[in-house]
């Protein structure tokens, strides 16, 4: 990540931006929306790992001096499918609790199968946009 | 798969307002199938270099660019790791959902 980082210093021109877009460090909710109303079902269980060393190599380019911070915005962001995609979607997840996302799974289908007719399955969890200029030594 | 990322698009909204974009040379480093490229493009940049790895995501990305944006969009297979282009190249690089 400090490589990439290193690699996009080098071909920002001076006092250029880094934009690093990405989701926060949080766990995501999942929940099902009937009608426009939001009811959360579960809370995911996936590892915040990478993106606690993601804000490491930040914080560790910042230290060395190649970037100065501007600004750090977090929002929400959604992501909206249908229950046919979930599994593919959480597939991406890597995991070695594959039991609790078995259940999450099922958890999900119950629901969908409780509620009626104009349902979507809803995943919620912050993004978070750092903005970094590039440090002129 | 049909998955809407942020519909209500406050991803937008926040890097809209993270800095100018009008006129402004961008590096996307991950742009995946080109769904966060083809919005930043309707922020006016002079140009957008698009690299993500995957050779067939970079050619799903093709596919779905718009003729009308064919000048200001490039899509390029290309790493994080080890950028294809000279010092000093870009006004602005956005890591998209990629560090």
């Amino acid at each position: 990540m400090v490589h990439a980082l290193r690699e996009a210093h080098r071909v920002l021109k001076p006092n250029g931006l880094l934009l690093d877009l990405r989701p926060g460090p949080v766990h995501r909710r999942i929940g099902v929306e009937v009608d426009g109303q939001y009811r959360q079902l579960a809370i995911m269980s996936e590892s915040l790992e990478d993106d606690h060393a993601a804000n490491q190599a930040v914080v560790e380019v910042i230290q060395k001096g190649w970037f100065k911070p501007v600004s750090r915005t977090q929002f929400g962001c959604n992501r909206v499918m249908r229950l046919k995609d979930f599994r593919g979607w959480l597939a991406d997840f890597p995991t070695d609790r594959a039991a609790t996302q078995e259940r999450l799974i099922q958890t999900v289908e119950r629901a969908s199968e409780l509620d009626g007719k104009r349902k979507r399955l809803v995943v919620k969890g912050p993004l978070v946009l750092k903005v970094l200029r590039k440090s002129v030594s | 798969m049909t998955i809407r990322v942020d519909p209500e698009r406050n991803e937008m909204r926040a890097l809209k307002g993270a800095c100018a974009w009008r006129g402004k040379k961008v590096l996307e480093i991950g742009c995946g199938d080109g769904r966060l490229t083809l919005r930043l493009a309707s922020l006016s940049p002079r140009l957008i270099h698009a690299i993500d790895p995957g050779a067939e995501t970079i050619r799903a990305a093709r596919k779905n660019l718009p003729a009308g944006l064919a000048k200001q969009i490039r899509y390029i297979v290309g790493s994080a790791g080890e950028l294809n282009y000279p010092a000093n190249s870009f006004d602005l690089v956005v890591f998209s959902w990629v560090l």
